[in-house]
């Protein structure tokens, strides 16, 4: 088989020399490269064309396109190496080897010291010309791969570039519904190609002032990593204004990820809810390096991975894994993703943890923000771009919580609805998972005007159904809760006493009274315990938060030691009796 | 330009007498490079072993694409459990402080026998 020609373009002025030159070449035809295969064996045609100077030969390179160029005897003698110059430089990035001929006795550097490759001696071996030109035509074609490669290779790689920047785009617009530039308690640093690393930063606000925030870490990068932040956060987003909690999201998330990843790709994740009128966080570190606690005191308590990272297996155990930590005034939290540990120094070191740990304890905690980030990119020598940090000043969210909570609109055609009620029976197979809270929401939403009461019911029902399973049906004991092992603990049996309930219930119920003195939500919450325990001694820094809480934002709360219901009232009123401006006021019991 | 990274990393199998037991080990960065290497080390088994035991003794660094080798031949191993619900397992075996660290860290002692 032919394929398109081997092109050759001679500069020779002499006729005659023109004429042998031109007959010489044409008789090696066809080029092929014996005991090869593959596209470079074919047989190649040999094309020659002849013209009487440098500047004839730059005009018509361009319609030549030519393999080769070769310098016949009259021009080959002196060749200009300006001229040699200007015709390599007419073939761009191809390279065009340039052969002169020189006659027996000249010396080859003639030639090559001009900028030719090679030369072709006269009188001329046939044979020998051939081999040349066979090797000539091999190397041209090896060129030719090159370039069609890399010409593939780049346009490949800025397809890749325009879809990750798209992809960049939908991550930056998804990030708008988080609640990350609502608050300045909450500070972050991301690369701009973060998610392209698999990192993903969510945080939006949970019904009843709660902070719920994800820092997510997937293995490998570019768009296999970042394609699993899409279901990620749009479940994230669309739970947690619900009011579900930790366990339910973390279960969520997990059981999707698992179901859509593939098998050796998973999210490293910190997944944690601070809930500021408690003073308590409560974490899930499944994968990701400790999370960093820094105490108002100056102690550093490290909350570590506990879990198998999100997607690995179908379900999640979450009875060990989930912390509780107590919070006191002037806490800080430092979250972030192993770029940090794995930033590395000019000779190859790791930055670290302990490097980390040592920056952060040397900082005033208004500045360790920006000295942890200079100090590894001082480290790095600028070179880190895949590190995500986040901190939270524990303090500020507490104090910011009145600006959130903005109370849902009414639904369409309210009007006064009068009196209504409505309860569920939770049993304990539905106990032992089931959170009754975003059901509720669910059901109050058909109301109206419901919509600014969403807040303080989330608190309300929360800390009553709470108060039902810990201490009506498990009977846990608070005092437990006074040293923050016992915190710890607490919750711990919380968990495991929950999950292996057998029998009990727990019966809700919701009435509204438009008219006459007990106008408002009634909110009851019953169980078949045997009566919640009478309140032992003062409430201390870990406990009682949760009754102290109730009586500031209800109207009234009805609980008899003993009994096993609890009933609060509402006050439709909420604007002006806002929880958190009635905060501090006395009880009013 | 392109340029190709040659890794010194290198995956070594030993199959145990009765063709029971597979040993595997990684010798230097256990990442990425490795990907293809690994699975060709457990897949071409017949019969498939009743043990996979995973030898990082010379392993000098493991990084995430390598947890997620590892949880390709977990889920290997349990695809081979035919034989009346025997447990098949995987163990990893003499990991350096480092690799240890990311063992736990990813908690990989909840589904590998890790010592």
């Amino acid at each position: 088989m032919v394929s398109s020609p081997f092109n050759i373009l001679v500069i020779e002025p002499g006729d005659a020399d023109a004429r042998e030159l031109s007959s010489l070449l044409d008789s090696c035809a066809p080029l092929d490269a014996r005991g090869e295969s593959g596209p470079e064996s074919r047989a190649m045609d040999v094309a020659v064309r002849v013209v009487g100077s440098v500047p004839a030969a730059l005009a018509a390179f361009d319609c030549i396109r030519p393999h080769l160029l070769v310098f016949g005897p009259h021009a080959g003698a002196a060749p200009e190496p300006r001229s040699v110059h200007q015709l390599r430089a007419r073939a761009g990035m191809e390279p065009v080897p340039v052969l002169a001929v020189l006659d027996e006795h000249a010396l080859p550097a003639d030639g090559v010291g001009a900028g030719c490759d090679d030369v072709l001696r006269r009188p001329y071996n046939r044979h020998l010309v051939r081999l040349k030109l066979v090797a000539l035509r091999r190397y041209c074609q090896f060129n030719r791969n090159l370039i069609a490669q890399c010409n593939r290779m780049r346009r490949s790689q800025s397809d890749l570039l325009k879809e990750q920047a798209g992809a960049q785009e939908i991550f930056r617009n998804m990030g708008r519904e988080s609640c990350l530039e609502q608050t300045d308690a909450i500070r972050y640093h991301l690369s701009p190609r973060a998610v392209l690393n698999g990192d993903v930063l969510a945080a939006a606000w949970a019904p009843g002032g709660k902070l719920m925030l994800l820092l997510g870490d997937f293995t490998g990068h570019g768009l296999a990593a970042a394609v699993g932040a899409v279901p990620l956060t749009s479940i994230f987003y669309s739970m947690v204004p619900k009011g579900f909690t930790l366990s339910q999201i973390a279960r969520e998330l997990n059981l999707k990820l698992h179901l859509v990843l593939p098998r050796s790709m998973f999210c490293c994740a910190v997944l944690l809810e601070l809930d500021p009128r408690k003073q308590h966080l409560r974490v899930l570190n499944a994968g990701m390096p400790s999370a960093c606690l820094c105490r108002a005191g100056g102690g550093i308590q490290m909350l570590e991975s506990r879990h198998l990272p999100l997607g690995v297996v179908r379900w999640l155990n979450l009875e060990e894994a989930v912390q509780y930590v107590p919070l006191e005034p002037g806490d800080w939290l430092y979250l972030w993703s192993d770029g940090i540990h794995e930033a590395r120094g000019p000779s190859g070191e790791l930055f670290g943890e302990e490097r980390l740990l040592a920056t952060i304890r040397n900082a005033f905690p208004a500045a360790r923000f920006e000295r942890i980030l200079a100090e590894i990119s001082r480290f790095s020598v600028g070179q880190q771009d895949d590190l995500s940090l986040v901190e939270l000043s524990l303090d500020q969210i507490t104090a910011e919580t009145v600006e959130i909570g903005e109370p849902l609109p009414d639904p369409p055609g309210t009007g006064h609805f009068g009196d209504w009620s409505f309860g569920v029976t939770l049993a304990a197979e539905d106990l032992r998972q089931m959170d009754p809270v975003p059901l509720m929401h669910r059901v109050l939403a058909q109301f109206p005007e419901s919509g600014r009461l969403r807040d303080t019911l989330s608190i309300v029902l929360g800390e009553l159904f709470n108060n039902a399973i810990e201490h009506g049906l498990l009977q846990l004991d608070s005092s437990l809760k006074r040293s923050e092992h016992g915190f710890g603990e607490y919750y711990r049996r919380l968990e495991s006493g929950r999950r292996q309930l057998q029998d009990g219930w727990i019966r809700i119920r919701l009435s509204s009274c438009r008219a006459g003195g007990d106008c408002g939500l009634l909110v009851s919450v019953s169980d078949s315990g045997p009566g919640l325990p009478a309140r032992t001694g003062a409430a201390n820094a870990y406990s009682g938060r949760g009754l102290a809480l109730l009586q500031s934002i209800c109207r009234r709360v009805e609980w008899q030691p003993g009994a096993s219901e609890v009933r609060a009232l509402l006050s439709w009123e909420q604007e002006e009796n806002s929880p958190w401006e009635r905060e501090g006021a006395p009880a009013k019991v | 330009m392109l340029m190709f990274e040659q890794t010194a990393s290198r995956v070594s199998t030993q199959l145990s007498d009765g063709g029971e037991a597979l040993t595997i080990r990684i010798d230097g960065n256990f990442d990425f490079n490795l990907h293809s290497e690994f699975q060709r080390a457990y897949r071409d088994c017949n019969p498939a072993p009743k043990s996979y035991s995973v030898d990082l003794s010379d392993t000098r660094y493991l990084d995430s694409a390598a947890l997620g080798m590892l949880l390709l031949l977990r889920d290997h191993s349990l695809e081979g459990q035919d034989d009346g619900g025997q447990r098949h397992t995987v163990e990893l075996v003499n990991a350096n402080d480092h690799v240890a660290k990311v063992l736990a860290v990813s908690n990989f002692d909840k589904i590998f026998t890790i010592r």
